[in-house]
């Protein structure tokens, strides 16, 4: 345990309404993350030196965009870092920002995703796209899912009420999420999840995400310096482990083998936590199954029980691993690329006690998330993992 | 059957890589695929070097297109280029060639796809000049 970092904090969190279409631009977006994280903090802006800016579906044509933010932000820092890992920008933007600290290259870094595709969708992934996955008609990340899921289902098998109980469980703390897109605080039931459009076979419509607008903000600073500063809240990332491209050179890896896989041991070892060490899971949830394969993959349960471990634990708020507190992504909205900082926000909102209706009791750590990017035929991009203690 | 390919978008070839290869071998019935003359193994989609050893001592192909299904799906949703095409069933192959390709399941209910089928190469016209590799059930 001696080895544990203890630092450099997250000090502050912020984040605006999810929402869909809503005319705004990334910057303004962004800019009401970043207001709201000084008055979250009480921090004045030009005590800021550092600012990581995750890059956006809805601005990525332009190159500067980070540059472009510190500009909309009236700000001169010294260590700058553009986020390219897509839901990894943001637990990633803090890792990059403690190193940054830990460098000397900054001392009080914002990390700062902000999005908004359902207004302004601006992304062309161009590459072999065009050639080699439009013709047979894999656009989006479901179809790639859809074969995801049909490999995993023929090598361990998918009970689809394990993946409605995801949804259902998700959706129900939604309800008590203020930053939850409207539509989606109505309950739902297992009726609804079975009735749900087919997509992808299987993947059904409950099992997605859907494209909103939204940003969110973090305060990463030395332990020291938040308290100089006059904070009081905070937490320390103690792990953090990313790897992109996992079996790259491995083009015929089983697909169902992911990142996490690696991922996972890294950040236990680094924490030396355990997974029944482990108070809550805010997994990235761009679809139902990669939160179930994270179950395996993080060691809640044997590799392929996914199913019969989703059925059988309380994943409620209350519960035994309390999941995607906030409602995740399914049902709170997924804010473009901010996405990776939802799952995140709701981990540091819990251990700052303040998630309200749906706070955890004694909540100690949590586990985070993030997934990156969906490439040919495989599973993910990226794949990255964060884990919080008090 | 031409108003239903109407939509079909044809890609521009060599966008990011020289592809000509795979193209003037689609344009003879032909599937040609990457390979890697290092390590002897195929590579797919075209790659700017090997994925293997990162050199560029690479070369294009033929394959029999004969494989199995490693995963497989059913698109149900539109989209751009779906329009006609759905339900479509999508697999990746396993070509025994040793190398895994996303192609459509053509002349099949898409209830029949299953993994570990057997599939033969045959081809999905986009225009009147360009055709594009997909596969049936054998």
């Amino acid at each position: 345990m001696t080895r544990t970092k203890r630092d450099v904090v997250i000090a502050g969190y912020s984040e605006t309404a999810i929402d869909f279409k809503t005319g705004r631009s990334a910057y303004d977006l962004g800019g009401e993350a970043f207001a709201k994280l000084l008055a979250a903090t009480g921090i004045a802006k030009d005590a800021i030196d550092g600012l990581s800016v995750t890059a956006p579906l809805s601005e990525c044509p332009n190159p500067f965009f980070a540059v472009y933010m510190t500009e909309a932000l009236g700000m001169t820092p010294t260590w700058l870092n553009y986020g390219g890992t897509g839901g990894c920008s943001a637990t990633g933007g803090v890792a990059r920002a403690a190193s940054a600290i830990r460098d000397g290259h900054c001392e009080v870094a914002v990390v700062l995703s902000a999005d908004a595709p359902s207004t302004a969708w601006r992304a062309n992934y161009g590459a072999y796209r065009s050639e080699f996955q439009d013709p047979p008609g894999v656009q989006g990340p479901p179809a790639t899912f859809g074969l995801l899921m049909s490999r995993y289902d023929h090598r361990f098998g998918i009970k689809p009420e394990a993946l409605g109980k995801i949804a259902i469980t998700q959706r129900q703390h939604a309800l008590h999420n203020e930053n939850a897109y409207a539509k989606f605080k109505t309950p739902i039931t297992m009726a609804d999840y079975e009735k749900s459009r087919v997509i992808a076979d299987p993947l059904r419509l409950l099992d997605c995400v859907m494209f909103c607008d939204g940003a969110n903000a973090f305060l990463v600073t030395t332990e020291e310096r938040a308290r100089g500063l006059g904070i009081t809240k905070m937490v320390y990332p103690t792990a953090y482990a990313e790897v992109t491209n996992f079996n790259g050179n491995q083009p015929l890896a089983e697909i169902t083998e992911t990142g996490f896989s690696q991922v996972a041991p890294r950040v236990y070892k680094q924490s030396g936590l355990t997974p029944k060490d482990i108070r809550m899971f805010q997994p990235y949830d761009d679809f139902t199954i990669a939160v179930m394969m994270k179950f395996e993959d993080f060691g809640f349960c044997k590799r392929g029980q996914g199913s019969d471990f989703t059925l059988d634990t309380d994943l409620s708020y209350k519960g035994a691993l309390p999941l995607n507190t906030g409602g995740g992504q399914i049902s709170a909205g997924q804010p473009g690329l901010a996405s990776g900082g939802l799952n995140l926000a709701e981990a540091v909102r819990q251990m700052f006690g303040e998630g309200g209706g749906r706070q955890v009791a004694s909540p100690n750590n949590a586990l985070v998330t993030g997934i990156g990017v969906i490439p040919y035929a495989r599973n993910w991009g990226i794949s990255a993992a964060m884990i919080l203690e008090a | 059957m031409a108003d239903e390919k109407a939509g079909r978008s044809v890609p521009k070839p060599s966008v990011y890589v020289d592809t000509a290869p795979f193209w003037e071998g689609a344009k003879a019935g032909k599937l040609v695929l990457q390979f890697c003359k290092d390590t002897k193994q195929f590579q797919h989609y075209p790659r700017p070097v090997s994925i293997y050893t990162g050199s560029r001592n690479l070369e294009w192909r033929q394959v029999s297109g004969k494989g199995t299904i490693y995963a497989c799906t059913v698109i149900r949703v539109p989209g751009p280029g779906l329009e006609g095409r759905l339900p479509l069933s999508v697999a990746t192959v396993l070509l025994d060639e040793g190398v895994r390709i996303l192609g459509n399941i053509l002349n099949v209910d898409p209830g029949a796809v299953a993994i570990g089928k057997r599939v033969e190469l045959t081809w999905d016209r986009l225009s009147d000049e360009v055709q594009y590799p997909a596969f049936q059930l054998v």
